[in-house]
């Protein structure tokens, strides 16, 4: 039985040669879940990701491919980037993909959430100390830019980061800082209200 | 911890297989209904001469309108993202590789016309004219196909201590007992209206034959459930009844009658060598105008015609047609750049997409024939719920089995999460519940979680009632010349059937505005 599953393992590996091998339109690969120039997809909960810094890009492909994200059953979309992430990573091609979606024509996403904007500003504050008052981000904190981005997408992840579904594992140190803040959030209204806010800032 | 289950459960296992349309029937208790012959045949009228279709997605629905409009003399170009034309008509063999996003596999099947698996659908109805008649006139021979089998197995924790039993023990003990309990404890003045002596007399009659009760109205044994053993030089020992109290803990009963409804019936069919030969026979025709590894980006409907852009290695290609028929699956269209309007585009977030998932075992040796079992389908209340044997092959030596399809989305999830290998393992634990030396007859494995498969990232759109009255005549109606195709688009999803119902009904309308003189009557 178990020399069966070695032979199971040797055709994964053979797999990744094969689709290696022909790297011309490998990264459209991205495209298919995040949409035309990774501007995002709702309809698959892919959130945009053209316009993210490439090292932030690069840090959570390292996570995801490490299991310090996307690794609890109830993350179900962080579970489907899992094993992409994990390819890119054991193909080498993990910097490359980052740079592919750095030369994306990055769009501003349609809003698709609405709240309390003069909450969600009060919230923000607190936001702005690390990710910049516009939303632009801090590089030197390490803190990705939160305008323009899926706002049902930035909604999700500060529900995970309170439910313990990101930021929980201990190699994720600026996921277990986020989550910290996230957890002083109360509730979902708390979070759409931010998330309304944000979706002001340019 | 076990989930309860319901009979919305059940609902949702037959709508997952079936269709929503099973659902219906299901719920309505209309499946008695005579089946309907193909309700208005495709007639095809107007030259499309120096009329150009583009058609976005080479499943069944945009082959077979780009297999129509061909004959009938318009520019047709497929464009289909993946390297192989067929959408989720897939048949693997020896070589072939399945392009799941984050776990690609290498079918290695040994090289042999019978070890194939056929990774979507597998089995066709009578009643499915369209199809049949595609096939029949692309030359796709058909054999018989083997769905329910009654001396396959029904296994369940639940139920004499997860022993598995013969499906004709657990059907015709627990239709024996009713039929007992009905006839002895039904009394003529308890039903409703005038029934005479002779009514009761027949009613009981039929109650009788029904459950196969003795002049007594006992229920002692059938030869339905099996015979004890079958020495045919020797008197017939039937088997004895198996406990009420034990089969009726089983919630098999909420899927007992699969094998009885309207898409699952004997007599079913498959094409000789694999569900794609029906591709292959498509693309014997059309193959000259599909383009593979094409993904579109970008849809614009024009005044006139419509405008997609699609990326072909690595570069971005425009292209023009006086109509676009568009099978992509609806959630990944929700990605594309496009100008629909927000009253259209809404509906392709809305429909829940599907979550089903298969795995195909090549065995060493058809050990299921040595336990009486050829073709047809073993039943547990596991994750893997199902396990089929091929109806083709029979008597040689190794066979491809269906060791999984997973109806319910958690099961599916819960599979997907799994690299190959995991899955592998995880069925074949299961499987050992039926065939207790399942391990070591397995060879190779090939894993088909449909919502991470590349250029598909779902099963059949998983439409509901309500969901139907909202959104089905919308997303139907077309947008400029755009329309949207598919068994996403019909009221039989998850059935080839519905692919080409789809496309029948979006071609037809094509023609009658090609024959009104090409006007473009724009829908807002």
């Amino acid at each position: 039985m178990r020399r069966l599953f070695a032979a199971f393992a040797v055709i994964v590996a053979l797999a990744f040669m094969v689709n290696s091998a022909k790297a011309g339109n490998d990264f459209d690969y991205c495209l298919l879940c995040h949409g035309a120039n990774a501007n995002g997809n709702y309809g698959i909960r892919a959130p945009k990701l053209s316009g993210m810094e490439p090292w932030y890009l690069a840090r959570q492909l390292e996570n995801f491919a490490s299991g310090a994200r996307g690794l609890p059953a109830a993350d179900v979309a962080g579970h489907e980037m899992r094993p992409v992430a994990l390819r890119l990573k054991q193909e080498g091609v993990l910097e490359a993909a980052v740079k592919f979606i750095a030369l994306l024509d990055s769009g501003r996403p349609p809003a698709t959430l609405s709240g309390d904007l003069a909450h969600g500003k009060k919230l923000y504050e607190t936001c702005a100390a690390c990710h910049g008052t516009r939303g632009e981000g801090n590089a030197a904190l390490q803190s990705p830019a939160l305008a323009a981005r899926s706002d049902w997408y930035l909604a999700a992840q500060l529900a995970n980061y309170k439910a313990g579904l990101r930021g929980a594992d201990e190699r994720d140190i600026y996921g277990a800082q986020m989550r910290a803040i996230a957890s002083t959030l109360p509730d979902d209204q708390a979070i759409a209200d931010v998330v309304a806010y944000i979706n002001t800032l340019k | 911890m076990k989930r309860a289950f319901s009979r919305r459960d059940f609902l949702n296992w037959a709508g997952a297989v079936g269709g929503s349309t099973a659902v219906y029937r299901a719920a309505m208790g209309i499946g008695l209904l005579p089946i309907a012959a193909r309700a208005t045949p495709l007639q095809l009228t107007a030259s499309g001469k120096s009329k150009k279709v583009l058609i976005l997605g080479a499943g069944i629905s945009g082959l077979t309108s780009a297999y129509e409009l061909n004959k009938q003399g318009y520019e047709v170009q497929v464009l289909e993202a993946s390297f192989r034309a067929g959408g989720r008509n897939l048949t693997v063999r020896n070589g072939d590789r399945i392009d799941e996003t984050g776990y690609p596999q290498v079918c290695n099947f040994d090289k042999d016309p019978d070890l194939y698996f056929n990774c979507g659908p597998a089995r066709i109805p009578g009643h499915h004219v369209n199809l049949l008649g595609y096939c029949k006139e692309l030359g796709v021979e058909l054999e018989p196909f083997i769905n329910d089998n009654r001396n396959a197995w029904v296994q369940d924790d639940a139920m004499f201590g997860g022993k598995p039993i013969r499906a004709r023990e657990y059907l015709n003990d627990t239709r024996g007992f009713v039929a007992e309990l009905m006839a002895k404890s039904m009394k003529p003045e308890q039903i409703a209206g005038p029934m005479t002596q002779d009514d009761w007399e027949r009613l009981r009659e039929y109650l009788k034959h029904f459950g196969e009760l003795d002049p007594q109205f006992r229920y002692i044994g059938t030869s339905r459930a099996g015979l004890a053993k079958h020495d045919y030089t020797a008197p017939e020992v039937l088997k004895s009844p198996l406990s009420a109290s034990e089969l009726f803990k089983s919630k098999f009963m909420l899927i007992m009658s699969f094998g009885e409804t309207d898409d699952q019936a004997a007599m079913m069919m498959e094409p000789v060598g694999g569900m794609d030969r029906i591709v292959a026979g498509f693309l014997r025709k059309v193959g000259h105008l599909v383009q593979l590894e094409s993904q579109v980006q970008r849809i614009r409907v024009l005044p006139k015609g419509v405008e997609v852009t699609y990326r072909r290695n690595g570069e971005y290609v425009t292209t023009r047609a006086d109509y676009v028929l568009n099978c992509i699956p609806m959630h990944l269209l929700a990605g594309i750049e496009h100008n629909f309007p927000a009253d259209y585009s809404a509906g392709f977030t809305a429909i829940p997409r599907g979550k089903l998932f298969k795995i195909g075992f090549q065995m060493k040796q058809r050990f299921w024939e040595g336990e009486g079992i050829y073709g047809g389908i073993s039943w547990t209340l596991q994750d893997i719920q199902q396990i089929w044997y091929p109806a083709h092959g029979i008597h040689r030596q190794k066979g491809v089995v269906l060791g999984a399809y997973t109806f319910d989305p958690n099961a599916g999830e819960k599979f997907a999460r799994l690299p190959p290998a995991e899955r592998f393992k995880l069925a074949i634990q299961q499987g050992a519940k039926i065939h207790p030396d399942y391990a070591n007859h397995v060879e190779s494995g090939v894993s088909i979680a449909w919502h991470q498969m590349n250029h598909m990232l779902g099963c059949a759109a998983q439409w509901d009632e309500a969901l139907f009255k909202q959104w089905f005549a919308r997303l139907q109606k077309p947008v400029g010349s755009h329309y949207l195709i598919g068994d996403q688009v019909s009221y039989h999803p998850g059935w080839q059937e519905g692919a080409i119902a789809s496309a029948h009904h979006a071609i037809g309308e094509i023609d009658a505005r090609v024959r009104a003189g090409g006007s473009q009557v724009v829908h807002s």
